[in-house]
């Protein structure tokens, strides 16, 4: 009975620990990597009401304010992965080549094990997307790890910019095309993508003509009918919405640069792009910005003139670019990832740990908030053992908004926060890891539509 | 039970249509009407509302409604009385939100690939508001009888179908025809978040994106409708579109939409869905609220909370070898702290689903109760759980008769046992939450139906089969067909047996007999070119009959077998 | 229409890498002196300021007092470390060009019980794959063929060669998938009825296949070996005999007990166990069965929802401790086994020590595959398969600067450094 109380206890005090929404806490004497301002040994970081109120010495505070001390550790920004299938519970809307409609923040799960295994990680701040089955596929979702809360609302990081995915390539061509629709090929593909924006921008003028014509006395007229896709993609032609274009070939990026160009879309960010070290000159020109993975490469055909340099030659030519996951085990040390530009390119610190900070932020255009150790910026610290581009370090502590959301001292080896009362504890044991999350769903659906073999 | 009916030319034109191409062969038995259509229950302990228990009194009906209640209530000289001295009388019992009564359209299950996915039919794509559940209520269906049983009188039926089926009615479980059951029409808009298979919307972000979109072109229709009424010169006719037609009184606010939301994020979404387009809400059959309870009381959405609820072992009759098994398995839990921290969290779980409608309580949300996915059989008792983990006993009460009257709208006509009401009552043998009370009898709409207490249930399922005696089985293997003679005599409990054949020099011992129901497994051990094998027998047996499997060092055969007359 | 297109694909991708191979420079033979080296043996210490003298294929010579032969090219490795060619003991090197495309993969074949396919004849010298791993400092690789239960014969080879044969290190194993139970995941939509048969199903085809060879094995013995012809139970000969060792794959706590105590059943003699994501949950019973491991990936997440968060990073190191004689692999998706020393430097980093995790990628496979006079550490006498770097090689940043297999130096180029010296600064830019 006793033991039964403090078990009890103990999971209560993790929860109303997380409760407490913006913390206040001060990291003291630690290697702080501001990633914009240096490196400041044996520096303090004060985040008061979750915001970061001071970086210096010797800060000293009321004894409220929780003093984490972090002498001989390294201090790091949140890391923030640009590209995630987590905390959703949908990714692929797989029927419809274009649905920019659909948005995955309408299905955000923040009791996936994998969020908190992320901020043991060291990530704070994820870009959740949808999957890459369609041309244009549906908006996705900046959240924060704020692992503990239970409103999904909770998750999401406000005022964060609107995104949406794209996709280009194999996986398009493969959903669709082999099913008898458009795109069955990548010139398919840019067809999709131009009609959609052609269709988008004549719903635009029709509105724009009755909304005129409205303000006209004596005005009679039909109204245009509404149509929440192509209200979607007219957004992202007037610069509201930020593309995400799943790619990975030379070819295809240019395509993709051409097509902004003639609709006057200015931010694109392209995801994987894989061959963007062959586009890079035509990136940096036209203000792309490249997510890539360190080294995945060879699991398909359009990723096989991959090369692990790809974020180094895309750095050098003045691309702005991002390493992400696109996978929940390889999010968790997206530290190592950064390290290995160090091997492929030579990058140095800042420039490797840019790219899993700063740089992802601005990608999502949450710069002004989070990606390195400003005063004014949000609370989101990661906390390392050794410095965080060494293999041997170890993510100690992750804090979002103030909020200690990892402790690898104090936390239980159980971190769910639900348990199915119906799970049969020996049979649901062990789960294997899938890769590809970006065609989850798609994969079924394809099986479902069209008797395909798409298996990995 | 028996059966009445007030219709009498609906009962009558049914039986001659029924038995008009038989009636040569045989005369039907046929329901005769009670001879009155006024009850008066003496006598009884009345519970007039939750927390009102006004003693014994006498309840009064006539013509489907209630004339007096009370101690000094008189049974007029036309009333078939009934005897209350030991019984408890409860308001009729209404579930918020089930299916019980409606029938379920045939399945498509069609295995072609759509041809154009992205662009279904809106059928296809579950969208059908414009469907009115009144069309697809049948009072055939079994579900009705099932939960009457248990004291429901009153319902709010939804239809079948996709993420948007139709319209609910809220129906009386009276046995009439499908339109004198219904009492109130288009009583909610009914929504799951359920995505279509196969075509658009085929998750549920499609599902609510579709939402979206057709609730704003619905706006968008009835404002233009509005103005093209208002003066039609120079304007395009406005289309004829009943599905966004259907969310007319949705966005008028005067149904409220009917969500499914059984999981906990379910809930959410659409909470967030109703903060969004405004739309009044009711949640139905809610099994993993009380994370939402912030999230439902700032959204003002009323609440039908499920009566289904995780297996709980403890509340499971255990069969004798069961708990012996049990007990080995407790062992090795407790040399386990992993599994035992496993099977903690587990229960505690249980626990917190099993007081839900108690923390809802104490968070002073008002609830009914829903049916949508439990089993009849699990209602008592999951209502006894819910009380053991703190709902009291007026909260279940209320949740099954006032609240839901109240939600729905109908505190005028159901809910209690007040002059005037309709005659929807419960008549219980014992305290109806009490471990062992039986519903003896249940009026819905002054229309009488008795329930006389079953046989034990145990005694029909323990009853196997008697396989004492000798068999002859047949096993064909690749190598011919072999005779055995199998003998099994019963010891107490369980049996004991042997077997003998061609195959054996001598008697062999059967082991591990275990007889379930009319399955059957036993195994034996043989000496094979010097080799001893194990043969495991699996069996099912019909009569005087058994087929079944035999396997040994991973192959099977095929075994028949044929008891031998007794001798 | 669609394979004709796809065919002619996956010709033009190998027309492709031929043409590439032809214009990579060439390994070189002849006699090296490595000298200044910090070396680490492995076996025998670290030797600072040292040499190691590389003749004919093989280490002639290894120590600080060394001379250097007259006709050796040498070269300084001031500030440097040698370290032994590392080993994967478990890829698809080889047998997958890329993934996704049937035709570009060789690693399935049709059929449950084909130990008679063997990996080693289907190893493309030529795959792209091979110079992008060895350049890395990752030498050596078990390839493995998957599928179900008996799925064929993996093979140990060396990332150097024209032909397989070039490239053979000298172990073969037949693979067993050990038959799996339960749920594989979430995603997993067979009823537990459906789980329980398929399990049940493939474990008594199991032991019927085991049965036979067996059977085989006896009257092959009776008959001198003048059996007729039976592919299947011809390549289960020399595991049933105990002469080569069965590769058997298990991951799930439950499937790895099961697998103890079919291996004591059946009396298998010579095992290895490979996979064993759940294998520290089972860590003393191995180490009692005394079979040694392959384990890995490191670089994976918990088998189970409520693990914590490093249980697979710290899997290796746990089983170690236990006493387990361990291995690691890669078995990576993305063909990434040049990330073998991260695969080790992430079981370091979660509890493992170094050294043993060194020996986890060095010596230990050669010791369980038994090549260990040959290759896993650097002693006189073995290949000559080394690897030089400026650094820790655990550590991400280092780079691997001369690479030895067998004796021949490995130009230091692949397709994904070609790409790189070719795009850094690409000629012509922006304008033509």
């Amino acid at each position: 009975m006793i033991r039964i109380t403090i078990l009890t206890l103990a999971i209560v005090s993790i929860v109303s620990a997380h409760a407490q929404e913006r913390g206040n806490v001060l990291i003291k004497n630690g290697n702080v990597l501001t990633i914009t301002k240096g490196t400041l040994p044996e520096t303090d970081v004060l985040i008061r009401d979750g915001k970061i109120a001071q970086v210096g010495k010797n800060i000293t505070v009321a004894t409220d304010v929780r003093v984490i001390d972090a002498s001989g550790l390294f201090v790091m920004p949140g890391i923030i992965d640009a590209h995630s299938h987590s905390g959703i519970d949908a990714i692929n809307e797989a029927t419809n080549p274009v649905t920019a409609e659909v948005f995955v923040g309408d299905a955000l799960n923040p009791f996936q094990i994998e969020l908190y295994r992320a901020l043991a990680g060291g990530v704070t701040t994820i870009h959740t997307m949808h999957g890459s089955a369609n041309a244009i596929g549906g908006q996705c979702e900046t959240i924060k790890l704020r692992y503990g809360v239970k409103d999904p609302e909770l998750l999401r990081m406000k005022d964060a910019p609107r995104t949406i995915k794209f996709a280009l390539g194999e996986n398009p061509t493969r959903v669709h095309g082999s099913g008898g629709i458009v795109p069955k090929t990548r010139m398919g593909v840019e067809f999709v993508i131009r009609q959609a924006f052609s269709k988008a921008q004549e719903y635009m003028m029709e509105w724009d003509e009755y909304n005129k014509a409205k303000t006209q006395k004596g005005f009679r007229g039909t109204p245009p009918v509404y149509n929440l896709r192509l209200e979607t993609i007219a957004d992202i032609l007037r610069g509201e919405v930020i593309i995400h274009c799943h790619s990975y070939r030379a070819d295809e990026l240019q395509m993709m640069l051409k097509v902004c160009k003639d609709f006057s879309i200015d931010k694109i960010v392209f995801q994987h792009v894989n061959e963007g070290f062959k586009v890079a000159p035509e990136l940096a020109a036209q203000g792309a910005m490249a997510s890539v993975f360190s080294d995945w490469w060879a699991y398909k055909l359009e990723v096989y003139y991959s090369t692990a340099y790809n974020a180094a030659i895309l750095t050098k030519n003045g691309v702005l670019t991002s390493i992400n996951s696109d996978d929940e085990e390889l999010m968790r040390h997206l530290y190592h990832e950064a390290a290995k530009t160090q091997k492929y390119g030579d990058l140095t610190d800042d420039e490797a740990l840019s790219l899993i900070t700063i740089n992802p932020a601005k990608q999502l255009g949450i710069d002004k908030r989070v990606g390195s150790i400003e005063p004014g910026k949000d609370g989101d610290i990661a906390i390392f053992q050794n410095h965080p581009l060494s293999i041997y370090t170890v993510p100690m502590m992750t804090i979002v908004d103030g909020v200690i959301r990892f402790d690898a001292k104090t936390d239980p080896d159980d971190m769910r926060l639900v348990v199915d009362p119906k799970q049969d504890i020996e049979a649901s044991a062990y789960t294997e890891h899938k890769h590809d999350r970006c065609m989850e769903n798609a994969i079924l659906s394809a099986e479902h539509f069209f008797d395909l073999n798409v298996g990995e | 039970m028996q059966f009445y009916s007030r219709n009498l030319l609906v009962v009558f034109l049914l039986c001659f249509c029924f038995f008009a191409s038989v009636a040569q062969n045989k005369q039907e038995e046929r329901e005769l009407p009670p001879v009155s259509s006024t009850y008066a229950i003496t006598n009884a302990i009345i519970i007039q509302s939750p927390g009102k228990n006004i003693g014994r009194g006498n309840v009064v009906l006539k013509d489907g409604l209630i004339v007096a209640v009370g101690k000094n209530a008189v049974a007029p000289a036309d009333a078939i009385l009934i005897n209350g001295d030991s019984l408890y009388v409860y308001a009729g019992f209404i579930d918020g939100l089930t299916r019980n009564g409606v029938s379920k359209p045939k399945e498509e299950t069609s295995k072609e690939r759509p041809k154009d996915p992205g662009n279904p039919l809106p059928e296809q794509a579950g969208i059908t508001p414009q469907q009115d559940v009144r069309s697809t209520i049948n009072p055939e269906e079994k579900s009705i009888n099932e939960f009457r049983a248990l004291g429901f009188t009153a319902a709010q039926v939804v239809p079948y179908g996709g993420f948007l089926p139709g319209t609910a009615s809220i129906i009386l479980f009276n046995d009439e025809s499908a339109t004198d059951m219904v009492l109130a029409e288009q009583s909610s808009f009914f929504s799951e978040l359920v995505p279509a298979q196969r075509v658009y919307p085929n998750t549920v972000i499609a599902v609510i994106a579709k939402w979206r979109e057709l609730y704003a072109q619905a706006l968008q229709a009835k404002n233009y409708e509005k103005v093209y009424a208002s003066n039609r010169s120079g304007l395009t006719r406005p289309a004829d579109n009943q599905i966004l037609e259907a969310f007319y009184p949705v966005i008028a606010r005067s149904i409220p939409v009917l969500f499914e939301a059984d999981k906990y994020l379910e809930t959410q979404r659409v909470i967030s869905l109703q903060n969004e387009l405004g739309f009044s809400l009711v949640l139905g059959d809610i099994k993993e609220g009380w994370n939402a309870i912030p999230s439902i009381r700032s959204a003002g959405a009323k609440v039908f909370l499920s009566l289904d609820l995780p297996e709980d072992k403890k509340f499971e009759p255990k069969p004798e070898k069961e708990k012996e098994k049990k007990k080995t398995s407790d062992e090795d839990a407790k040399k386990d702290p992993e599994k035992e921290a496993l099977e903690k969290r587990k229960e505690e779980a249980i626990q917190t689903y099993t007081a839900q409608a108690a923390t809802f309580s104490k968070a002073g949300i008002p609830f009914g109760f829903s049916t949508l996915s439990v089993k009849a059989t699990d209602v008592q008792k999951n209502l006894r759980r819910m009380i053991a983990a703190g709902l009291t006993e007026d909260q279940a009460l209320a949740a099954l008769t006032t609240m839901p009257a109240a939600i729905l709208g109908l505190s005028d006509r159901l809910g209690t046992i007040e002059t005037g009401k309709i005659a929807n009552l419960v008549l219980s043998d014992k305290p109806y939450f009490s471990e062992k009370a039986k519903v003896k009898y249940v009026f819905v709409d002054g229309v009488m139906f008795k329930y006389e207490p079953k046989d034990d249930p145990k005694k029909e399922t323990s009853t196997s089969v008697d396989i004492s005696g000798t068999w002859t089985i047949t096993t064909e293997n690749p190598d011919g067909k072999f005779e055995d003679q199998v003998t099994f005599s019963k010891d107490g409990n369980s049996f004991s047996g042997s077997i003998t054949g061609a195959r054996f020099s001598e008697a062999v011992n059967l082991e591990n007999i275990e007889l379930i129901d009319k399955q059957l497994k036993f195994s034996y051990t043989t000496q094979a070119e010097g080799q001893s094998m194990k043969v495991d027998v699996d069996v099912t047996v019909e009569g005087d009959t058994l087929k079944g499997t035999a396997s040994s060092a991973g192959k099977t055969f095929t075994i028949t077998g044929k008891k031998n007359p007794k001798k | 229409m669609k394979l004709n297109s796809l065919s002619f694909i996956v010709l033009f991708v190998a027309c492709g890498s031929f043409v590439s191979m032809a214009q990579n420079p060439k390994a070189r033979s002849g006699a090296f002196a490595l000298t200044n080296a910090n070396i680490e043996t492995v076996t025998k210490g670290i030797i600072s300021n040292g040499t190691v003298v590389i003749r004919d294929g093989k280490i002639a010579d290894v120590g600080v007092d060394v001379t250097i032969p007259s006709d050796a090219e040498v070269i300084d490795c001031r500030g440097k470390w040698i370290y032994p060619g590392m080993i994967d003991a478990g890829t698809h090197l080889g047998l997958v060009e890329f993934g996704m495309v049937s035709q570009a993969t060789d690693v399935s074949e049709v059929g449950d019980v084909v130990p008679q396919v063997k990996a080693m004849t289907a190893v493309n010298p030529n795959s792209a794959a091979i110079p992008i791993t060895r350049v890395s400092g990752v030498t050596t690789t078990l390839v493995l063929p998957e599928g179900e239960l008996f799925c064929g014969t993996a093979a140990l080879m060396n990332l150097h060669g024209y032909t397989p044969d070039q490239m053979f290190a000298g172990f073969e194993g037949v693979v067993l998938n050990f038959p799996r139970t339960g749920k594989r995941g979430s995603w997993d939509r067979r009823t537990d009825e459906e789980i329980k048969k398929a399990s049940e199903k493939i474990t008594n085809r199991l032991n019927d296949v085991w049965e036979k060879a067996v059977q085989y094995h006896k009257l092959d013995s009776a008959t001198n070996g003048n059996m007729s012809y039976y592919p299947e139970m011809q390549a289960l000969l020399p595991v049933v005999r105990g002469e080569q060792p069965l590769i058997v794959i298990v991951n799930r706590e439950k499937d790895i007990r099961t697998a103890l105590r079919w291996i004591k059943d059946k009396k298998v003699k010579n095992v290895i166990f490979s996979g064993m994501a759940e294998g520290w949950r089972v860590a003393d019973e191995i180490a009692k069965a005394n079979i040694p491991v392959i384990a890995g990936p490191v670089l994976t997440l918990p088998t189970r929802d409520y693990d914590r968060y490093d249980k697979g990073y710290a899997n290796v190191g746990l089983m170690k401790k236990a006493g387990i004689k361990v291995a690691i692999k890669t078995d990576d998706d993305n063909l990434n086994y040049r990330n073998l020393p991260y695969h080790a430097g992430f079981a370091v980093a979660y509890g493992m020590s170094r050294e043993d995790a060194l020996k986890a990628i060095t010596i230990v496979p050669a010791e369980i595959f038994g090549v260990a006079d040959k290759l896993g550490s650097i002693e006189v006498g073995k290949n000559a398969t080394v690897f030089v770097c400026d650094g820790d090689p655990f550590e991400t940043k280092t780079n691997i600067e001369h690479v030895f297999i067998d004796g021949w130096q490995i130009p230091m180029e692949s397709r994904q450094t070609a790409l790189y010296e070719e795009f850094l600064k690409r000629s012509p830019g922006l304008k033509k």
